[in-house]
């Protein structure tokens, strides 16, 4: 009887120790980034140094449904094979509950197919291709730009500003391609006086002087650039060198949120200023509570100005986390159907997902958008020339143009 | 004047081509491999350009040439360290291992690349120039200073280490070594040092090519990948192991792709010189100024 007893009490210690245990399992999600070139080891870089803030404050209140946040990186390499390999072992041997990071497209398209094969969430941080959103595949969720909008904001400024001739130089990547011609198609429907056309550009290239001399000879009103770093700094200090762009006669007109790089000014010195740029974020916009937490601590960890990825890449955790407390589950499934209905505050503001098939599924449709010009060398983006931004319209006679 | 502003540029990066080709040449010419990691050299270079001038404010003439040393001394010690094991062992004129050099120079890139992002970080840098001037205008072609200056250096390297190689007796033994490795053995040179030398060589001027372009091509951790594939087409192109044949290599692959871009196609440019690789791979097996190989 006695020995039963303590049997039985030993039986219950063990199993209040092991519910314990698991109580306190962290909850593991993946973030797939690239850590090691070829990759834009930059843009990895920023979006690890966002989502560990996010991990860090939401840990530091307790966590989620009581347990704490664990974060598995995956070091893609910007490669998309890699990526689908990363996701593949995110999701099969680490057990994510969901997978976030992803910000080259060619990449997002990869890993996407592997989380829907596994009906996992994939948060898709910071791809713009347009197709990563057309594939309608249901545990894809879209917090990021996309490419429609900007070539929707670009072509109402060159509409606005009554240019005639537009060469656009695009990386050779999904992205690059694909906002290139969403452009051209833009252009051709509304602007068909306009001549648009783009000239497709190695991301790994170092001389595109044979691309840009043409254009001495006959310079069109406005050059756009459709690229990433390095190879955009490149194409601008050229496009400098060789008196194109900016000039007296050519604007130039970054389509991809250049200048809010952290090493945008080292790299490119007097061939950015007068650029133009679409980008998404500005410090006049209205940034929450939340966000300016987040960009406080960001300033304190890493000395540099938060930019848009910072903001985008803290909001696909928080979404995550978010979603989890509204299914009160880990499970995948919920998650996702709690990602769909639920309305999030981020910390770049309120919103909802999209539900229209096409570039707009599960897609932050209104995601809000500024156009710049930048008037000085070294200039800090609070002190840029707004001609686009949140409550003011688009205004091209503030644009200014160089003497030479 | 198109075709005179493509055919300068065109030069100018033929140049900037040779002096990283020459030296992944040489390497070929004395020991017979492909070292994989010679994009790596030319990226240390710019890193190393760039950090001495801007983080501690050294003059930029004196950290080229500290770029250069820096150069140097990694290729003193890749050879040292991990490429005299090729021949260690078998005599100083016997190599073997080629699938070993192969791997290890595969390996070091892959290291130096990783190690470069993770202690300078993945953040491009524009370096500073050598001297300030704005874009200028020579007749119909429009350059900077910096591209001139870089063209300059480049094209007195490349004729000094022809005099180098052609007068100079260190010179001879490089050439007699990479003729006949046991012949220049027997005749008393001393091939591990004629070795060993090459690398610094090599490493100084994929160093030097790497800072000169710093403030033209900002440097990352990959910067190293296109010059070092465009410096194997012009290896094979030339000759394997011929030093001129690269540099006539070099300038002529500068000047068709800058007018095979602008007249064909932009897009297929850099497939235009893997083109002409296949092509050459095919009928002249042996590059414009190789010589058959014999068997013996």
């Amino acid at each position: 009887m006695r020995f039963s007893r303590i049997t039985a009490l030993l039986g219950i210690a063990f199993a209040a120790s092991a519910t314990s245990a698991i109580a306190a399992d962290p909850i593991a999600i993946g973030i797939s980034i690239a850590q090691s070139p070829p990759g834009s080891v930059v843009q990895g870089t920023q979006v690890k140094d966002a989502v560990e803030i996010v991990k860090d404050m939401v840990n530091a209140k307790g966590g989620v449904l009581g347990r704490q946040i664990k974060l598995i990186y995956e070091d893609n390499q910007g490669i998309p094979e890699k990526g689908r390999a990363a996701t593949e072992k995110l999701i099969t041997k680490d057990k994510v509950v969901a997978i976030a990071g992803g910000h080259q497209s060619s990449v997002c398209l990869a890993e996407i197919e592997v989380a829907h094969r596994y009906n996992t969430p994939y948060i898709n941080t910071n791809c713009w291709s347009d197709d990563v959103r057309k594939k309608g595949y249901a545990e894809v969720f879209n917090p990021a730009n996309y490419n429609t909008r900007v070539s929707e904001a670009m072509t109402n400024t060159i509409i606005a500003m009554g240019v005639k001739s537009v060469v656009a130089f695009a990386e050779n990547t999904d992205y690059g391609i694909g906002q290139a011609k969403i452009t051209g198609e833009m252009m051709k429907a509304r602007a068909p006086g306009v001549s648009y056309k783009y000239e497709t550009v190695d991301r790994a290239g170092k001389d595109f002087t044979p691309a840009i001399l043409p254009l001495r000879a006959n310079p069109p009103d406005m050059v756009v650039t459709i690229m990433l770093p390095p190879a955009a700094y490149i194409v601008m200090n050229q496009l400098y060198e060789q008196g194109v762009a900016p000039s007296a006669k050519t604007w130039l007109y970054d389509g991809s949120g250049l200048a809010d790089y952290p090493d945008f000014w080292q790299n490119v010195k007097d061939a950015g200023k007068y650029m133009i740029s679409f980008a998404l974020y500005h410090p006049q916009m209205a940034i929450p509570k939340l966000g300016q937490d987040v960009s406080a601590e960001y300033k304190k960890r890493t000395n540099n100005e938060p930019n848009r990825l910072i903001f985008q890449s803290a909001d696909s955790l928080l979404l995550i986390v978010d979603a989890i407390k509204t299914a009160k589950s880990t499970d995948p499934k919920a998650i996702v159907k709690a990602l769909q209905t639920m309305k999030f505050a981020g910390v770049r503001g309120p919103f909802q997902f999209g539900k229209e098939q096409g570039y707009g599924f599960q897609q932050w449709v209104d995601i809000p958008f500024v156009n710049y010009q930048l008037t000085d060398v070294n200039q800090p983006i609070s002190k840029t020339n707004l001609i686009q931004g949140p409550g003011q319209k688009l205004d091209v006679n503030k644009l200014v143009k160089p003497a030479k | 004047m198109l075709a005179l502003d493509l055919l300068v540029n065109g030069l100018i990066f033929g140049l900037f081509y040779a002096l990283m080709a020459v030296g992944l040449a040489m390497i070929f010419g004395v020991l017979k491999v492909v070292n994989f990691a010679h994009g790596e050299f030319y990226m240390i270079g710019g890193y190393a350009y760039v950090l001495i001038s801007l983080k501690l404010g050294i003059p930029p003439w004196i950290a080229l040439g500290l770029a250069a040393l820096a150069g140097a001394g990694l290729g003193w010690l890749v050879e040292r360290l991990l490429m005299r094991p090729l021949y260690a062992g078998h005599g100083s004129w016997s190599i073997t291992k080629d699938e070993y050099a192969v791997v290890v120079t595969f390996g070091l890139s892959l290291l130096l690349i990783n190690l470069v992002d993770k202690i300078v970080g993945p953040y491009p840098f524009l370096g500073p120039v050598l001297i300030e001037t704005s874009r200028f205008t020579i007749g119909p072609v429009m350059l900077n200073g910096q591209k001139l200056i870089a063209a300059g250096v480049s094209l007195c390297l490349l004729i000094g280490l022809a005099l180098f190689i052609k007068r100079s007796l260190w010179g001879r033994q490089i050439q007699a070594v990479a003729q006949n490795r046991l012949g220049a053995s027997l005749a008393g040179i001393d091939a591990t040092k004629t070795t060993s030398m090459v690398f610094m060589i090599s490493g100084l001027l994929a160093a030097l090519s790497g800072a000169l372009l710093a403030p033209l091509i900002n440097p990352g951790p990959d910067v190293g990948a296109f010059p070092a594939i465009k410096s194997y087409v012009i290896v094979v192109l030339g000759g394997m192991g011929s030093i001129w044949g690269g540099m006539a290599a070099a300038l002529f692959l500068g000047v068709f792709e800058a007018f095979f871009a602008v007249y064909v196609s932009y897009a297929y440019r850099d497939a235009f010189g893997l083109l002409i690789l296949i092509l050459v791979l095919l009928i002249r097996p042996q590059g414009m100024f190789g010589e058959k190989g014999r068997e013996v």
